[in-house]
């Protein structure tokens, strides 16, 4: 059982690092942003496993705060100054 | 235990490959969002090393508040410098050699004297677990915190206070407020308000009650409550007054005037300077404390020295 909960932890962990490519290579602003996001709910998945394979139930209560903090991060993104001029494709961000 | 030790490597590598492509990636913004990312696999690593009181304190500023006042600051630079949208503000690279081989020698003793630490019983940490039963709360980092090392809690509150005022201090001119309130906002913000905000209240009061025995307690609980006003000004539903109302005032210094007060009460009462007379008082200070904790953070992030709901 313990074997499979690390296999899992392993396999998404495994998942954060693919995520990571589109966190890193963009292009576009909101690539980003989403693959950022869906970090957050992975590592939700993952605190949530170990808190079982540890045997630390607070690991829950971490898990709770990523999920319910997530949103404000995407509402921050959200009042980021529009991108009037698209064209000169996002050198600055 | 090969397993785990795969699980630990992993996030070991992804840490440090995040921390050099945060400092070393090519474009600010990025670089902002690879510092949410690592935030979040800090959290992971802190519960890998049986830490959750850590985890929790990153899940909730890292979550609550830092990526949300990067993406802010970030706002600000493209505003007050559009022309110099390329850029990635990064100083002068040449200190970068020698200020990464002195933090260099600086983890590696700070390393070292950890590995030279005394195995065994007689560390302050063991003590202090020993002597949590007379605490009366069962958690040893709140019990540390609030009964072990009051002064250093007392005046950690002391220091965020300056902290609001010193940001008051320099901060020119009228408030600047970080709201969407002047632009259509997209349809779904009022709901999900509707939905988070409670829930921070809930979750933060949920977190100081269980700091009494579990991970939590009145900082955690502060910074959850402080998201949740983020969140309102970051919408423009709190805005930022000229002034500070009185009663933002007594919050401010509610939980130095709190913990204090009953610190001194505790004192010609024959007891010791700032013990706490049993579980009450300790939950007492500690709620004292997240409002004046939560308070402050949501002010600094709106860069204003009061808040008032919009429209009043």
């Amino acid at each position: 059982m313990n074997t499979a909960l690390s296999l899992a932890v392993i396999f998404l962990i495994i998942n954060l690092a693919a995520g990571l490519v589109r966190v890193a290579r963009g292009p576009s602003p909101e690539d980003r942003m989403l693959a950022a996001l869906l970090f957050g709910s992975t590592t939700v998945a993952v605190l949530l496993i170990l808190a079982q394979l540890m045997e630390i139930p607070a690991l829950r209560d971490v898990a709770l705060l990523f999920g319910l903090l997530a949103a404000i991060i995407s509402v921050a993104f959200v009042a980021l100054p529009a991108d009037h001029d698209r064209d000169e494709e996002d050198s600055w961000r | 235990m090969g397993i785990s030790l795969v699980i630990d490597v992993l996030l070991a590598l992804g840490l440090v490959g995040l921390a050099l492509q945060v400092v070393a990636g090519p474009s600010l913004f990025r670089s902002i969002v690879l510092f949410v990312v690592f935030g979040l696999v800090m959290a992971l690593a802190w519960a890998r090393l049986h830490a959750p009181d850590l985890a929790m304190a990153e899940a909730a500023i890292g979550a609550g508040i830092t990526g949300a006042l990067l993406l802010m600051t970030y706002r600000r630079l493209v505003e007050l410098n559009p022309e110099k949208r390329g850029e990635t503000y990064l100083g002068s690279r040449w200190l970068a050699a020698p200020v990464g081989v002195l933090t260099g020698v600086l983890v590696g003793l700070i390393g070292w004297a950890a590995l030279q630490l005394p195995p065994g019983d007689t560390t302050a940490g063991t003590l202090a677990r020993d002597a949590l039963d007379e605490t009366g709360v069962s958690n040893p980092v709140t019990g540390v915190l609030l009964v072990f090392r009051g002064y250093d809690t007392l005046l950690e509150m002391g220091v965020l206070l300056l902290a609001f005022l010193g940001a008051r201090a320099v901060a020119s001119g009228r408030a600047h407020s970080p709201g969407t309130s002047e632009v259509s906002e997209p349809a779904l913000v009022g709901a999900l308000l509707s939905l988070v905000v409670p829930l921070t209240i809930l979750v933060g009061i949920y977190l100081l009650r269980a700091g009494g025995h579990a991970p939590g307690g009145a900082f955690q609980a502060g910074a959850v409550l402080a998201a949740g006003g983020v969140l309102l000004s970051l919408t423009g539903r709190l805005v930022p007054t000229d002034h500070t109302p009185l009663v933002q005032r007594l919050v401010l210094v509610l939980g130095l005037l709190v913990f204090s007060g009953m610190g001194l009460f505790m004192l010609f009462a024959g007891s010791a300077m700032l013990s706490l007379p049993g579980t009450w008082a300790i939950y007492l200070v500690e709620t004292a404390l997240m409002i004046s904790i939560a308070l402050p953070l949501a002010l600094l992030f709106a860069q204003a020295p009061g808040l008032k709901g919009r429209g009043h």
